[in-house]
This record gives structure tokens, C-alpha cells and sequence, in this order.
């Protein structure tokens, strides 16, 4: 019960994520809002990291390059974030997010890309798909 | 359309952004990785912004308050999906994760909240939003045999 507690909140943080996103990015602009969510909640992180000290720099270096830059790519998704809010509102760009996030997800399990365990692309992940884009072809007519 | 595209684009740099989250925290703490993520993250926007904007990136006039806590939020989506994932399963907890953001995006549309333009909840929207949840759970519960043996895999390398 807690699990799905956690599961429906880190929901609502998401979508509010992207909400405030916006809304700051009407007072100060779309790179000046990225900068300082990102900035402020590395802060944040930074702190309870130095009571927690769950991981040292040194075994960071076991860590691929390429994936310990994987959070540069955020400055990306909330630049898309907040103009595809501003463009088409929060739900269907919220759709589209989640859409785009499933194929994705998909397409690097069925190739086994970047080393996870590979998975065939099965009738019903083209069904779930194919509901997924008519819900969103729904909202947007 | 330049609204949908970047939807689209965004969405699929998360999900290549979730590969290489957890390919970290294989190796460093939860703590750990969610300040790597943000610092690059403020890095990366930091240096495009100063890229686009120049200097004006940091004339802030409107600033208020809130914004400066906002990062919070973050910490909060990181501090949930990692126990939602650790109590349910990636399968289950992604999926109830999914179903939980349409449904706030939804809510917070039609109650118009935060400022935001008021999209009035009609039938239609209902109906398209019960269809992509749908679609979400055909797609994530239905791996099947596959996504078992991999779990069973991950609990004996635990």
C-alpha cells in the first residue's frame, strides 16, 4: 500500500514539476526557469546527500561517462516541457511526454540497447500503443 | 505541432534519462545519483541558457519567492519513484506512475489551478483519458513471461 502511495505521489510531483516549470518560465523565461529548478533542487539533493553519504566520488568512476551525463539531458525536457505546456496544456502534452516515454522504453527494451536485458516486442505493447495515440488523437479533436 | 514534437521529444530523452539513471545508481546511492542528475542537469541548462540568452540569463524581474524552492519538487519525484520501485516492482510502480501524472494533469487543466489557462472536462476528455490509462496498462502488464524471468533474474543477483 505504501508502494503505490509513493507511486501516485511521484506522480503528482512530476506533473507538478512540469506546472511550475511553466508557470516560472512566464515570469523570468523558458532557460532562466530550467536553470534555477535545476540549481536549487541540486542544493536540496546536495545536503541530504552530505548527512547520507550513500555513494562515494571514487566508485562514481566505475560509472560509463556517457550515463553519468545522462542528467545534462534535462535541460532538454524541461525546455520541451514548458513550451509544449504553454503550446497545448498539460494534458495533452503530458500524453504526448508519456507516449514518446513508453516507445522509447520500449525500443531500447526490445534491442537491449545500453546493456538492459532484451525483451520481444509482443501483440499487446502494439495495442497498448495503439490506445495509448487514439486517447490522444481524443483529446486533441 | 511545434507543441506536440517537443512533448514527443521530451518524452523520449526521459526515458533514455530513467536507462541512464539507474545504470548510476548500480553503482552509487540514490542520494548520490539525484545530486549528479540535478547538478548536470542545472550544467547543461545553464550553459545552453547562457548559449541563447547571453547575459540576459540573469536578469530575473519577475522573480518571486516560490521559484526558489521549486527545485524541491524534483528532490520529491526522485525520493518517491525509487521507493515506489523498491516496495512494487518497476512494471507496477511505472505503470500506477503513468496513470497518476495524466490523472493530475487532467485534474489540474480542468480546475485551472496554478494559473493555468481552464481547459473545462467534458466527456471527450474523460473518455481519451481513460483510453491512453487503458493503453498504458495493456502495454506495461501484459510483458508477460519475459518481464518475470527478469525479475526473477535481478532478485538472485541481489
Amino acid at each position: 500500500m505504501r508502494g503505490i502511495l509513493f507511486a501516485i505521489a511521484g506522480g503528482a510531483f512530476i506533473t507538478l514539476q512540469s506546472v511550475a516549470n511553466a508557470r516560472i518560465s512566464e515570469g523570468i523565461g523558458s532557460w532562466q526557469a530550467a536553470t534555477i529548478t535545476q540549481l536549487t533542487g541540486f542544493v536540496t539533493a546536495f545536503i541530504i546527500f552530505m548527512f547520507v553519504r550513500d555513494g562515494k566520488w571514487q566508485d562514481l568512476k566505475q560509472v560509463k561517462p556517457w550515463y553519468a551525463a545522462g542528467g545534462a539531458l534535462a535541460a532538454v525536457i524541461i525546455f520541451g516541457n514548458i513550451v509544449a505546456i504553454q503550446q497545448i496544456g498539460v494534458t495533452m502534452a503530458v500524453s504526448g511526454v508519456l507516449i514518446a516515454q513508453l516507445i522509447i522504453t520500449f525500443l531500447i527494451d526490445s534491442t537491449g540497447a545500453f546493456g538492459v536485458v532484451k525483451q520481444k516486442m509482443r501483440l499487446p505493447q502494439f495495442i497498448g500503443i495503439g490506445m495509448m495515440i487514439i486517447g490522444v488523437i481524443i483529446l486533441g479533436i | 505541432m511545434i507543441g506536440i514534437i517537443l512533448a514527443l521529444l521530451s518524452g523520449s530523452l526521459v526515458g533514455l534519462q530513467n536507462i541512464f539513471n539507474s545504470k548510476v545508481n548500480e553503482h552509487i546511492g540514490s542520494w548520490a545519483t539525484t545530486s549528479l542528475v540535478l547538478g548536470t542537469g542545472f550544467l547543461a541548462s545553464f550553459m545552453i541558457g547562457l548559449l541563447v540568452e547571453g547575459t540576459d540569463l540573469f536578469t530575473l524581474h519577475h522573480t518571486q519567492p516560490w521559484y526558489w524552492f521549486s527545485g524541491m519538487i524534483g528532490v520529491g519525484v526522485v525520493i518517491s519513484i525509487v521507493n515506489g520501485i523498491k516496495q512494487l516492482g518497476p512494471t507496477y510502480a511505472i505503470s500506477i506512475l503513468l496513470t497518476s501524472q495524466l490523472v493530475f494533469a487532467l485534474l489540474w487543466d480542468s480546475l485551472g489551478w496554478f494559473g493555468l489557462e481552464q481547459v473545462p472536462f467534458t466527456s471527450k476528455q474523460m473518455f481519451g483519458v481513460l483510453m491512453i490509462v487503458g493503453g498504458i496498462l495493456v502495454f506495461k502488464l501484459s510483458g508477460g513471461k519475459v518481464k518475470k524471468q527478469e525479475q526473477a533474474g535481478r532478485a538472485e543477483a541481489v
